[in-house]
């Protein structure tokens, strides 16, 4: 007997599953803006979108847009990527709509559906967020900054003209951050 | 990352130190060098990507050291005590000498950052590579074997095309100064 509250369930969890992962391994190197869906109900459980980039993908969110850009590099198996997420959470509500701000996990590939969002999720982290995928980590690292080794996390913030302002490898220090991006914003002019 | 702009430089010299192992020997960069050279390699007990690499590193020590050129383990975190190190390293069962920098005081010498990172030097302690062991943290995927491939440059007279390469890991947890 055909059971249309059944079918109705399974249409919507359907739907809701190709809306949060529709996006996952098609929009390499297309960054994403704040008007993003960043995450959705699927069944009980809440998943944030995370989008698959490669360093084609990586040089573009690196590429000046006029407004600050403060970038964090974690992955789920890094201590104190995951200790420091709350305070990077606190940022990003304390300056919605005057910085970007993303995060790019270095987590494996196989990770991107299941722990990466499921964390961000569980932190209630709502900026755009991104999976690095390269055969060469190397050329990478090196073109978010030559000084850096690769070591997580690292939190680095970007003027309005792509240079680097403020950087902390290690666990960010929110008092210390929020002074570095109050400083940048009093000599940056957004964009209308 | 003040602690990653300091460092040596690729055909620069390492000097010669001193420090004990982890039954609390001391040991030295000239006598546990191979006659062909060593590896300088920062590990951690913690760190899950020294984890995904231990198997990896004992084989490729393993291999080398028939060759002429032995491992030398470095432990610089100031959060994972002598005990847990002890520990994790009777687990691993590394095949080679697992030396603690109390401080970080080697590691700041040398610029080090990340677990695992490795310094290959010649048998007169000239950094020949730096930087990471292979291109795939999860072993699934290695389609460029750095440190190998410098090994095999190196006993075969060669040039090592490529002396330095990073990867993602994780950092040296330093004492708070």
């Amino acid at each position: 007997m055909f059971k249309f509250s059944k079918f109705l369930a399974r249409a919507t969890t359907c739907a809701a599953l190709a809306f949060v992962f529709c996006g996952i391994g098609f929009a390499q190197g297309k960054p994403s803006t704040r008007k993003t869906v960043k995450s959705a109900k699927v069944g009980s459980t809440t998943v944030s979108k995370v989008t698959q980039i490669n360093i084609d993908g990586l040089k573009k969110l690196l590429k000046p847009s006029g407004r600050p850009l403060l970038i964090n590099f974690w992955a789920t198996w890094c201590d104190p990527c995951r200790e420091e997420f709350p305070d990077l959470v606190r940022l990003d509500a304390a300056y919605k709509g005057k910085i970007d701000f993303i995060t790019v996990s270095l987590d494996d590939l196989a990770d991107i559906n299941t722990s990466v969002p499921k964390f961000l999720a569980e932190m209630k982290a709502e900026m755009p967020a991104y999976l690095l995928k390269t055969p060469d980590e190397s050329a990478a690292i090196t073109m978010v900054s030559k000084d850096w080794k690769g070591n997580l996390p690292l939190t680095i913030l970007f003027n309005s003209a792509g240079e680097i302002t403020y950087s902390r490898n290690g666990l960010v220090k929110y008092d210390v951050a929020t002074a570095e991006i109050d400083k940048l914003l009093t000599t940056t002019t957004l964009p209308n | 990352m003040a602690a990653n702009a300091q460092g040596i430089a690729v055909g620069a010299a390492m000097e010669n130190f001193s420090l004990p192992d982890i039954t609390g020997k001391m040991q030295t960069l000239d006598g546990l060098k191979g006659k062909n050279g060593s590896v300088v390699v920062f590990l951690s007990a913690q760190c899950p990507v020294v984890k995904a690499y231990n198997e990896r590193i004992n084989l490729i020590a393993a291999d080398y050291a028939a060759k002429g050129i032995t491992f030398i383990g470095i432990n610089s975190n100031s959060t994972e005590t002598l005990d847990f190190v002890k520990s994790d390293a009777a687990i691993v069962g590394y095949k080679f000498p697992l030396l603690i920098d109390k401080g970080n005081v080697f590691a700041d010498k040398l610029g080090a950052a990340v677990t695992p990172e490795v310094y290959y030097l010649d048998a007169k302690n000239a950094l020949l590579y730096h930087g990471a062991i292979d291109n795939d943290r999860s072993g699934k995927v290695i389609t460029d074997q750095y440190l190998r491939t410098a090994f095999d440059s190196s006993l075969a007279g060669k040039k090592i095309e490529r002396t330095k390469a990073n990867a993602f890991g994780c950092s040296i947890k330093r004492v708070a100064k």
